[in-house]
């Protein structure tokens, strides 16, 4: 292990170029909480009895569509061949991360049966707090950064917490707690699975690995995980072919889950890029508060509830708000980053990656161009069209089979709360090409 | 023998790998989570 700090090969990023990174990190938390929170809203139009197991393997489906067809429409495969090249050792860790989301998904299932969505969600969100522990001891996170931020992040971090533990007892309090011991280490057990998962992000973005290329990766641990589980605990092959065939009416309304939930987690891979996990994470952890959007406004989930359970939601809403905001503010100074650097050039010396190519990935420039001296090759090729054609395809064979949902929907709301994911998507989209060009 | 080469790579690849604790920390929390889940369900 290589722990004593190296000298400084190159200066650090200058400090407008930081500053514009972060704000870039900052929107895409955001964006990453708004589309995250959405993810839900297609799988409230399944009421059929199909087995938890199955609609999370039918989400990861999708994901695994959207994961390699959106990189391949946006940067092409040859970048991530590109990327394998220089630093190969991170598929592992992405299927690694890609095992340990599809796990921590699946007891969230669990969770909720076992105790209900208003103890098993703020249980999960601890994977905040443990995102703080492992970037401050893994990655260099919030060294060096001074007392104000260690406060506003960690206060920002428990402030969020205390929101979302307001916000699931509203959202649900009706849920019995059935086996309480079970599915509080369920919830538990997620939650350190998740704030977890975000060690391999940070090593791969540290290394300067694009999260378009990551994703590729963990997207493979992620549906094989889950496929194994689906066998293993659905009663075989035979019978969870069966649930799948049984399910077709509603595919393409889980798998669009998947797709959307893709999007947000791309938003999150930026921002755990960009103002590492210890702030990332926690902004990121605002789709709570987009899923209770959508139940509310769309679903009419709390319809002629009490005041105080209207109180409750309009507090916890505060806090996660507050929370958030201060984590968004607390920016990383010049020598938090250079700690980062430190621990992005210790992970370069061990794994013999081009120090260019650590360089220009935490700096957001294009890592593969300044590995090799040469300009980045952005044409995409057949395979990348042909990825592109049958995800398009397959999307659009299921929604044929798809039955419309016959659930009554507030179509303002659900059209408004549309149009602001799409804000959101153009801004985070925008900022990354202009700041980024998605490097 | 550049076949050697790559052969000797790779296994220097896989012992640093497997002496960071980078990945024994995931794998660890992994392999606790499928036990938790394969006791609750």
């Amino acid at each position: 292990m290589e722990f004593s700090a190296p000298k400084m090969s190159s200066p650090s990023i200058e400090s407008a170029r930081l500053r514009k990174l972060q704000l870039v990190g900052v929107l895409c938390g955001f964006g990453a909480g708004a589309w995250l929170g959405a993810a839900e809203a297609p799988t409230k139009l399944v009421k059929l009895g199909i087995s938890p197991l199955v609609v999370s393997l039918l989400m990861v489906a999708g994901v695994f569509l959207a994961r390699w067809s959106l990189p391949a429409l946006i940067r092409g495969t040859g970048q991530m061949r590109a990327d394998i090249r220089q630093a190969p050792h991170l598929i592992v860790w992405g299927i690694l991360a890609g095992c340990l989301w599809a796990v921590a998904n699946t007891l969230t299932i669990f969770a909720i049966r076992d105790i209900g969505l208003s103890i098993a969600f703020p249980l999960w969100n601890i994977n905040s707090l443990l995102g703080i522990f492992w970037g401050y001891l893994l990655f260099n996170e919030l060294r060096d950064a001074g007392r104000i931020r260690w406060l506003t992040v960690l206060g920002g971090a428990l402030l969020m917490f205390a929101g979302a533990t307001l916000l699931a007892f509203a959202s649900s309090a009706q849920s019995p707690a059935e086996h309480p011991v079970r599915g509080i280490l369920a919830a538990l057990a997620a939650g350190v699975l998740w704030g977890t998962m975000y060690v391999p992000y940070r090593k791969a973005y540290l290394t300067g690995m694009n999260p378009l290329s990551f994703i590729a990766f963990f997207t493979i641990g992620e549906l094989g995980m889950m496929a194994t589980l689906a066998v293993a605990y659905g009663g075989g092959p035979v019978a969870l072919w069966r649930q799948l065939a049984e399910a077709k009416e509603v595919l393409f309304w889980l798998m669009l889950g998947g797709f959307v939930w893709v999007i947000g987690d791309l938003f999150q891979q930026y921002a755990a890029k960009y103002i590492g996990i210890s702030r990332g994470i926690p902004l990121s952890n605002t789709n709570q508060l987009w899923g209770l959007l959508w139940g509310i406004l769309v679903f009419g989930e709390l319809h002629g509830r009490s005041a105080s359970l209207y109180a409750q939601v309009i507090g916890g809403s505060l806090l996660m708000a507050a929370g958030a905001g201060a984590i968004a503010l607390s920016s990383v100074t010049g020598s938090e980053h250079a700690r980062w650097k430190q621990a992005a050039e210790r992970e370069g010396r061990r794994y013999g990656v081009d120090a260019g190519y650590v360089e220009a990935g935490l700096s957001g420039n294009d890592s593969n161009a300044a590995a090799s001296g040469l300009a980045a090759q952005s044409g995409r090729t057949w395979l990348d069209w042909l990825l592109v054609i049958a995800a398009t395809a397959i999307f659009f064979t299921l929604a044929v089979f798809a039955r419309a949902p016959s659930l009554a929907l507030n179509w303002p709301a659900l059209v408004t709360l549309t149009i602001a994911m799409v804000i959101f998507l153009f801004a985070c989209g925008l900022a990354l090409w202009r700041v980024t060009r998605f490097n | 023998m550049p076949s050697e080469n790559a052969t000797q790579g790779s296994a220097s690849l896989w012992t640093t790998i497997l002496t960071d604790v980078h990945f024994w920390v995931p794998l660890i929390v992994l392999a606790a989570g499928l036990a938790v889940l394969h006791w609750i369900r």
